[in-house]
């Protein structure tokens, strides 16, 4: 009960933020000086031409009919129409291919990050001032503070030139399509190829997170250790291990979820950028593109995507955290 | 009788940046089995170390440098004798001579803890029946396989903890286990045992809480309890329940209890035997009567002075003046520590008294030279003599 | 409003850590490369040569239009780069298309001649490019190299490092200017103010910082990246007949340099916009914990007015997070503004991020195009994260890894 209400509370104050998100893309164009119909069309159309198109895009209506207007077609799903030449759907454009990408992406870098980051941080902080702990610390300082477009390009230089077989532009297949050649055909070549492909666009994108957690994990499991429900672990003799990971390492892990999915914006962030420098068309290469373009109602679609899955997704987290850390629910 | 416990020269000492502290220095004494033996005295004086030098849970920067914890555990001694003969004396162990996993593979089957603060001895994010149940689980798994109790407890690794935790059902905790933890907590006191268990600490109120402790305490079936502050943290009305819990339990069970508090009237109520300290000293040891009746250290006649005895509640608090002396080795002078505090300094109290037999029982010792001379005003000490 | 007892764990933790004298010493050199950039460059960080060393092609050698920066309006770029460009395309149809570019690797294989492209303007308003010949030892002259244009690698590193330490204090300064208030007074007067303001700020937070910056700058760009053109005090000095030359080392060498750089308005603004929330936040729950606290009830009793309260007690008790928070900021400005600037979001050339997006399209052969100014951002980045890190162990305000998030 306590926890169904607790859940609806966070239920609610998403949906709010959610709509605090449109609102504010919705706005954000409006914030752009001058016709926006100039840039779509060629600099010698006609009047006709133009007024054809803000009718179209009903440009000439006050701003709270747009908005309204917009609203309500983003209820159903409708995002409108791409404004550039090619003349489609933004939904189309979004949920397809280029949103599969970036979500591989951003699960195989936190993928990489959380197996080595957690196990690593745990490392430095049993073997606190030891050559292990040093390393660890001298990696996370650098993860955290390394551009992740020039850490890719550093890859390519030292890792892909070299070694010729991984490629540095065009991702190669979507995952669910090689996984399911592997097991429908028992040919592993696709599944081969994906990872030679994401392989260095994961590593790029996922060496900031592991810094972070490593850094989180020192640190929070350090302070953990020190409290005297560990020493009554110990008292009653369980085994360390148990001790470490059950005990310690949950509630090292409570807070750490709260900031990861705060940190989720580094994610996507960095994503658009490893996107650029792999030339992976995801999401991110996509908004790129469309901002070169001025094609408002596409950035406006893509970003409004991202926004709804870090609420989304930090909505999870929370209610992670409440099944994680019983003292929220009554907070 | 021959002791179950036997405490010799421990001594135990914290090697920080600002110096070397010497929190426990060369504390003995003997625990008979099913006996109580309290260690009395104000915060900051080393007996919390020492309870936790007993069973080697003494954080860094400290260490036990020195002394012997002998044990005496037959089965234990026979097998132990094999390689390391020096550490077994007859049915004895000494515990600071064995290797560090068969001292951590006593905990929890031969020695329990109860701390201090209830609070932030349990884990907030587990339930306590879990909790307790996992004291439950590793006795029984110690019971199970003696001889081999180390790798049976020991040996519950990352991989199996992985696996645990994705398939439920396979757990450290057996279903037995926490049927056994909600039986415990029902003999400790709390009612509706088999909710409560599934209940978070932070659910708990302060003393129910020291009652689980109390009851994960009890799930190791353990030789020796050491209780640190039991109810220090508690109200005061809460206190005197807890206390009842404890007595009856240790009555029934016949466990040997090393118990440490502050409080005189705990002291009182609960033990057989009484070690006062000061400065990580013994400054006097001997039976309840010997030190309630013939208390021969002016410390400890002070202490019965500011102590507000059960029998006479009314009694007015008397506290002794000044200040627990600092322990950090440089500053401390080769002199009786106390005597910057004591009504009755004698100029031989500048130099360190040895512990010397008292009047009363055998077992009652003092470090003071009052246990050998009268007091002689004469010979005082002039007031303001340390205050420079 | 600093304690002493505060100032105090500062020097003992800057004594005993090694990394915190590190990150002090690697700040201090970034900063004095920045303030003193014309006396550390080599060369004018705008001059393009082209050469006959050891280069590679290049198709889109120009500075302007390969990396998304329109030019729309000249105001967007970089003056130098403009003139050098317009040179440089004019070169390009005379003799560009045979002559490859310098690029040497750092430090050797340039031995020999250069060519350099001059303009030399007649008095009827006409001018001509001329190339002139000169000789150039690249152990000396370029020490980390050139790019497909022959700017000297080196030296535009050393101007680079002005426009990230300016972005980011000024940014993170900024963020802080807005978020503070915001989140003392959401924190301390609590209930619905506080409900309705800390939405606002959740709203803000579900936009990665990239992503709102780049939309930001998008909508900004319109109307022309915000630039303005900061004069260079010492090249002026040194150009001036006012000032006597000898009070300027090298003045010869200081007047040749850019007389002004190209501060991106826009980004510092975009950057500032997207991570006041982070000091909201801080503030927030600082002012929470104070506004409980017996003197501050004690003040209000006595009449204080909120205003008065804020800024007498509750300000000063919420500084130190605050602080380490800004460092951090810092940091993460600087790779924010390099990641806008590699993607063309900038508004001028010479920062550090366009010029390792400047040797994307020669990694195989001219790796150091791209890697040296990277190297330089590391470099800061890991400066003043070490500070944070000072900061935060000696002070311990207990906000892990509430940095932001790109």
């Amino acid at each position: 009960m306590r926890f169904i209400r607790f859940f609806l509370k966070r239920l609610v104050h998403s949906l709010f933020v959610i709509w605090g998100v449109v609102t504010v893309v919705f706005f954000l164009r409006f914030l752009t000086p001058g016709d926006p119909t100039t840039a779509l069309v060629s600099p010698d159309a006609g009047q006709d031409v133009r007024d054809a198109l803000r009718e179209e895009l009903r440009l000439d209506e006050p701003i709270y009919i747009q908005y309204f207007e917009y609203l309500t077609d983003l209820m159903v799903g409708d995002f409108g129409n791409s404004m550039d030449v090619l003349d489609r759907p933004v939904t189309e454009w979004i949920f397809s291919a280029y949103l599969i990408r970036s979500v591989e992406l951003a699960l195989a870098a936190t993928f990489v990050a959380v197996v080595i980051a957690i196990p690593l941080g745990v490392i430095s902080a049993r073997r606190r001032h030891q050559p292990a702990d040093y390393s660890a610390t001298l990696f996370s300082l650098f993860g955290i503070s390394t551009p992740n477009f020039w850490l890719g390009i550093m890859l390519i230089i030292i890792v892909a030139v070299p070694v010729g077989f991984i490629p540095t532009g065009n991702p190669g297949p979507l995952f669910y399509q090689a996984l399911g050649d592997a097991v429908t055909q028992g040919n592993f070549g696709g599944l081969w190829d994906w990872l030679r492909h994401i392989f260095l666009p994961a590593i790029t994108l996922g060496t900031y997170f592991t810094a972070l957690i490593t850094r989180l994990t020192r640190s929070g499991m350090l302070e953990e250790i020190g409290k005297p429900y560990v020493k009554a672990c110990h008292a009653k003799g369980l085994p360390e291990t148990l001790t470490l990971y059950k005990h310690v390492l949950r509630n090292t892990l409570i807070p750490i979820i709260t900031i990861l999915g705060l940190q989720l914006g580094t994610l996507i962030g960095g994503a658009i950028v490893t996107e650029v420098v792999f030339e992976w068309n995801g999401l991110g290469q996509l908004l790129i593109d469309r901002i070169s373009s001025r094609d408002w109602t596409m950035i406006q679609g893509i970003i409004i995507v991202i926004g709804v899955s870090f609420v989304v997704i930090n909505t999870i987290v929370d209610i992670l955290y409440a099944y994680l850390d019983p003292q929220v629910i009554d907070q | 009788m021959e002791p179950l416990l036997r405490v010799e020269d421990l001594t135990t000492r914290f090697f920080t940046e600002e110096g070397q502290v010497n929190a426990v220095e060369k504390v003995s004494f003997d625990v008979a089995g099913g006996d109580v033996f309290g260690i009395v005295g104000e915060s900051g004086s080393g007996k919390s170390v020492t309870a936790l030098s007993l069973v080697d849970l003494v954080d860094s920067p400290g260490r036990v440098t020195d002394g012997s914890v002998w044990f005496r555990q037959p089965e234990m001694a026979e097998r132990i004798a094999e390689d390391q003969p020096e550490a077994v004396d007859g049915e004895m162990v000494d515990l600071q001579q064995l290797n560090s996993r068969e001292r951590r593979a006593l905990r929890g089957s031969e020695f329990a803890l109860i701390f201090q603060d209830p609070m932030s001895s349990f884990n907030p994010s587990i339930t306590v029946g879990e909790q307790v149940a996992e004291a439950v689980e590793v006795q029984k798994r110690a019971k199970a396989n003696p001889r081999a109790l180390r790798s049976r407890t020991q040996g519950f690794g990352l991989g199996k903890f992985l696996t645990t935790s994705m398939v439920p059902t396979v757990d450290y905790v057996s279903d037995e286990a926490h049927a056994r933890a909600v039986e415990l907590l029902d003999t400790v006191g709390i009612p509706d045992p088999a909710a409560r268990a599934t209940e978070y600490p932070h659910q708990f109120s302060g003393g129910m809480l020291q009652r689980a402790m109390i009851a994960q305490a009890l799930a190791t079936e353990t030789s020796v309890l050491i209780a640190d502050e039991p109810t220090t943290a508690l109200d005061v009305t809460i206190q005197a329940q807890v206390l009842q819990t404890l007595a009856e339990i240790q009555d029934e069970h016949d466990m040997t209890t090393v118990l440490i508090t502050h409080n005189l009237g705990v002291i009182a109520r609960m033990c057989d035997q009484v070690g006062v300290m000061y400065a990580g000293e013994f400054v006097e040891r001997g039976t309840l009567e010997d030190l309630f009746e013939r208390p021969t250290h002016p410390y400890t006649e002070g202490l019965l002075g500011s102590s507000p005895s059960l029998d006479a509640a009314s009694q007015r608090l008397q506290p002794i003046e000044g200040n627990v002396p600092s322990l950090f080795d440089e500053e401390m002078d080769n002199r009786c520590y106390f005597a910057d505090r004591c009504p009755k300094a004698m100029h031989e109290c500048l130099t360190k008294p040895e512990t010397y037999d008292a009047s009363g029982s055998e077992s009652h010792s003092a470090r003071c030279y009052l246990a050998t001379q009268e007091y002689d005003s004469a010979d005082a000490l002039p007031e303001g003599y340390f205050d420079d | 409003m600093i304690s002493d007892r505060v100032k105090a764990s500062l020097k003992r933790e800057f004594k005993t850590s090694r990394m915190a004298q590190l990150g002090l010493i690697l700040v201090l050199l970034v900063i004095i490369v920045a303030t003193f950039a014309p006396f550390f460059a080599l060369h004018d960080p705008t001059e393009q040569r082209i050469g006959t060393g050891d280069g590679v092609d290049d198709d889109d050698a120009g500075v302007i239009g390969d990396n998304g920066v329109e030019e729309d309006d000249d105001d967007d770029i970089d003056p130098g780069d403009i003139d050098d460009a317009d040179e440089a395309d004019e070169a390009e149809s005379t003799d560009r298309t045979d002559v490859p570019p310098l690029s040497p690797i750092p430090g050797h294989q340039f031995v020999g001649e250069t060519e350099e492209i001059q303009r030399v303007d007649h008095e009827d308003g006409t001018f001509d490019i001329e190339i002139v010949e000169t000789e150039v030892n690249a152990d000396r002259a370029f020490p980390l190299g050139t790019n497909t244009v022959g700017q000297d690698i080196y030296s535009r590193i050393v101007y680079g490092a002005r426009i990230s330490m300016l972005v980011g204090i000024l940014g993170a300064g900024l963020a802080a200017l807005v978020g503070v208030p915001y989140g003392l007074a959401a924190g301390y007067f609590g209930g619905r103010l506080d409900d309705g303001l800390m939405r606002g700020a959740d709203v803000m937070l579900a936009f990665p910082s990239l992503v709102l910056a780049i939309a930001l700058v998008g909508v900004f760009r319109d109307s022309g990246f915000h630039t303005t053109q900061l004069p260079d005090p010492f090249v002026l000095a040194a150009q001036s007949d006012t000032v006597p030359n000898v009070l300027i080392p090298r003045a010869d060498h200081v007047a040749a340099m850019p007389e002004s750089i190209t501060f991106p308005v826009t980004v510092t603004l975009v950057v500032a916009l997207v991570n006041w929330v982070w000091f909201a936040r801080i503030a927030r729950g600082e002012a929470i914990s104070i506004r409980t606290e017996e003197y501050v009830k004690a003040a209000r009793s006595l009449g204080a007015s909120h205003t008065r309260i804020l800024r007498q007690h509750v300000l000063p008790n919420a500084i130190t997070p605050i602080i380490v928070l800004a460092t951090i900021q810092v940091a993460f400005i600087i790779l924010l503004e390099a990641a806008l600037s590699f993607l063309g979001f900038s508004g001028t050339n010479l920062t550090w991020g366009a010029d390792v997006e400047s040797g994307r399209g020669d990694l195989a052969t001219s790796w150091w195009i791209s890697t040296m100014p990277g190297i330089a951002i590391v470099i800061a980045v890991i400066g003043v994260n070490l500070i944070g890190d000072w900061l935060r162990d000696a002070l311990d305000p207990g906000i892990e890894g509430e940095s932001g998030g790109m």
